[in-house]
């Protein structure tokens, strides 16, 4: 057992010896982690909800690239043949090969775990649970990496090998673009692939209840994992000159396959392919969201206040600004109130919540929607309901819907919302609105289409919208209080 | 007489349409420097591959101190050393690194000090193997092959691609092992290094063993044979060549001839008048003894060697 341990060592060692492993072991994760927390970094709790996604990258480039490029390397050099001429196992050389790219896989996982904690991401829900899924998972990816390595003859076919894997689960696999924001079709393909049951299950751990959510993502991974390593030992070759083609027992190859089919067919007899939007949206919206938004300081009970959700929502009537109850509820927001809120939100010029410059001008495809919006918004029927609170927000998703699509439009469409809004409600009012509004982002109602209003499209995450909402909120109280002229 | 170190008997390897080789068989005593003899896809490297278990054989038995090498490979790996053509390495692992490493596969090992000294590498042990000159690697590749105090030292081509002086060092090192009572197998297509190094040798074409015996006694075989080189100013009608008395063996052509013969002065009595009455100008004339290299060209004709 002396030379497995040895071989072991050697190969962590060697790895933190290759600069171009480090860059791409170590660096890609960070600058990955980096550019989401770029994108997200509004949020109070940054990152905690693209944990899921974050990993499994780590995890598929160290694995499905990292893993096959290295093997492949040493064996087109002759290292492996070498190495066959010894009294060790090839079991025993795969395992402490595979073990090694598990540690590595392990540390580029903890240093992304904990520069998201340094970004002031909070501890996940459950760390065992997260510890041994992502471990299901680098297993998983580490037995396809092998048979990726056995099936290739060179480097330069390794990585396109890799590729063909590596971006199709990224982009239809539930990877990179999540399910809510895939057609119901590349929700049944992703069910084929490992990326998708990786993320929910890492990000079950983080946000969600942990094991209690990952049984079946955890068998599936299990299975693909076994399958992959079985078949990689089976098919694994010392020389370079054993050329795939001619290689005895492709068979075996059969096997991962039949793993990935078999996880996808059992995903669709058990009805869980297709993420209804609901399932989607409630583990997002369990963890950040509450404690994203500044609570600048106790809310004094407004009196007479029913509980937010209790709020009456009547029948829609014409006349727009209705008063439900005697006492409204935004009646009770100071001043003080409003000046304690966080202004500290996206530019403008960004892409989360962006906000036209009054001399900008849409292009012609964008002023169609915009002119489409301002002709429709007055008689728009969820802007008309008797609570004025859920009116207004119904109107913030005016812009927050196309913001959540990243449609073109989505940039003009807030300056034709504050425009009605403005017209619609006295300043003092409409301020205090917007401020119930982002004190309470979880309340009331959330829309996910606008399509009513003359912008097609639909947001499957309702986290995204009501986050969005808050920011125009502050938006818009920021322009009513003098805060920013434009 | 003790047993053979190495045995090999009726060994076949087919690559697809191809037989590379077709029934070889041959012993090596303990002790003794043996060399595979042969021109380039003789056969030599899939032989000695599939003795040191880096391919399958299809056929054939060998036994390595008396181990069936088919049968236990495992223990066979731990009898013996194997220095490849060409052995490579990790880019960033360290001389001293890789005899650690090489050296935890075996249960027995040298210490690695030992082997850094007995083979040069002492100033170069902290240097990754990239940064190692061919002659380094080679000498390393062989420490490598010392590692587990093998009883058995095979090596494929040791000094193809290596400058004189290293080649130099490399036969010095060898014939070291044989004084140190190690058997030593060895492939090679150079003759010099075959006749300088190998107590016996066995010649292999084409995937079967041609001849087999000491480099003596294969010239000796060929019965004090000699060779003539001929080379004249116009072509000679190749019948005159043969029916001149003495000659056994006839390779090329036109003006230019290689005669192997029994008796160089009966032949050439014969020529000589032949060729003054056609008035044949002679341009070159040699005669000498048959040489390891003529028998091998002898031997494995049409391989171009």
């Amino acid at each position: 057992m002396s030379g497995f341990w040895q071989h072991l060592r050697v190969c962590v060692r060697l790895h933190f010896r290759n600069r171009m492993a480090l860059i791409y072991g170590y660096l890609f994760p960070l600058i990955f982690l980096l550019a989401f927390w770029v994108l997200y970094r509004h949020e109070k709790v940054p990152l905690l909800r693209h944990m899921g996604e974050l990993l499994t990258v780590s995890v598929l480039g160290g694995a499905c690239f990292g893993l096959p490029t290295t093997l492949v390397s040493e064996r087109e050099r002759g290292v492996w043949k070498r190495y066959r001429l010894v009294p060790m196992s090839t079991g025993l050389f795969v395992l402490s090969t595979v073990l090694a790219r598990y540690l590595i896989i392990v540390t580029a996982g903890l240093i992304q775990l904990g520069a998201a904690l340094a970004l002031g991401m909070t501890f996940p829900e459950h760390p065992v649970a997260l510890a041994v899924v992502f471990s299901g998972v680098a297993f998983s990816f580490i037995g396809l990496g092998l048979v990726l390595a056995m099936m290739a003859d060179t480097v330069p076919a390794v990585q396109a090998l890799g590729q063909c894997i590596f971006l199709p689960m990224l982009i239809i696999g539930g990877v990179a673009v999540q399910l809510v924001s895939l057609p119901v079709w590349a929700q049944h393909v992703s069910a084929f692939f490992p990326g998708r049951y990786a993320v929910e299950a890492i990000q079950r751990c983080v946000t969600g209840d942990g094991f209690a959510e990952v049984g079946f993502s955890l068998v599936v991974l299990t299975l693909m994992g076994v399958a992959g390593f079985g078949a990689g030992v089976k098919l694994f070759r010392w020389d370079s000159q054993q050329r795939f083609a001619k290689l005895p027992g492709k068979g075996w190859l059969l096997v991962p396959l039949g793993a990935w089919l078999a996880a996808g067919l059992l995903a669709e007899w058990r009805g869980v392919s297709v993420v209804l939007r609901d399932e989607r949206a409630a583990p997002a919206a369990s963890a950040p969201l509450p404690t994203s938004i500044p609570e600048p300081t106790p809310t004094p009970a407004p009196t007479p206040v029913a509980a937010p959700t209790a709020v009456p929502t009547p029948t829609p009537s014409p006349t727009p600004t209705p008063l439900p109850t005697p006492t409204p509820l935004w009646a009770s927001i100071t001043m003080a109130q409003v000046s304690s809120l966080s202004f500290d939100v996206p530019p403008d010029r960004g892409v989360v919540a962006p906000f036209a410059a009054s001399d900008e001008e849409p292009d012609d495809y964008s002023a169609t929607d915009v002119e489409t919006v301002r002709r429709n918004i007055a008689t728009w029927k969820p802007g008309l309901v008797p609570d004025e609170i859920q009116a207004v927000r119904n109107y913030l998703y005016i812009a927050a819907v196309p913001d959540a699509i990243q449609m073109p439009v989505e940039r003009f469409l807030p300056v034709v919302v504050f425009e009605h809004l403005s017209e619609t409600y006295p300043k003092d009012k409409l301020i205090k609105i917007l401020t119930w509004i982002a004190l309470h982002p979880d309340d009331g109602k959330v829309l996910t289409s606008v399509s009513d209003v003359g912008i097609a499209g639909n947001v499957g995450d309702t986290w995204i919208v009501r986050e969005r909402a808050y920011l125009y909120a502050i938006k818009f109280i920021a322009r009513l209080t003098g805060r920013v002229t434009d | 007489m003790s047993a053979p170190a190495v045995e090999i008997r009726n060994l076949r390897k087919r690559y697809g349409a191809v037989e590379a080789v077709r029934g070889v068989s041959f012993s090596i005593r303990a002790g003794e420097i043996f060399g595979l003899l042969g021109p380039n896809g003789a056969g030599k490297t899939s032989t000695l591959e599939c003795l040191v278990g880096l391919r399958d054989p299809d056929d054939g038995e060998f036994e390595i101190g008396g181990v069936d090498a088919r049968k236990n490979p495992q223990v066979v790996k731990e009898k013996i050393g194997v220095a490849l053509q060409s052995t490579s390495l990790p880019d960033k692992l360290t001389a001293r690194e890789a005899l650690v490493l090489f050296g935890a596969f075996y249960r027995d090992h040298e210490p690695v000090d030992g082997l850094l000294a007995r083979f040069g590498l002492e100033e170069k042990a902290d240097l990754p193997f990239d940064a190692l000159s061919g002659g380094q690697r080679q000498r390393l590749a062989l420490a490598l092959a010392f590692v587990n105090r093998p009883s058995v030292v095979i090596f494929d081509e040791p000094t193809m691609g290596l400058d004189p002086r290293a080649r130099q060092e490399l036969h010095e090192e060898i014939l070291k092992m044989k004084a140190d009572g190690h058997t030593v197998l060895l492939s090679t297509h150079y003759l010099e290094e075959a006749e300088k190094l190998c107590d016996r040798i066995a010649i292999i074409d084409r995937g079967v063993v041609v001849a087999t015996g000491t480099p003596r006694d294969l010239m000796a075989g060929s019965g004090n044979r000699q060779s003539v080189v001929l080379r004249c100013d116009r072509a000679v009608p190749r019948a005159w060549i043969e029916r001149l008395p003495g000659v056994v063996d006839i390779a090329g052509g036109e003006a230019d001839y290689r005669l192997t013969t029994t008796s160089a002065l009966q032949t050439l009595a014969a020529l000589m008048p032949l060729l003054a009455e056609q008035q044949v100008e002679l341009v070159e004339l040699q005669v000498r003894k048959t040489s390891l290299e003529d028998l091998f060209l002898q031997l494995t004709e049409g391989q171009g060697q």
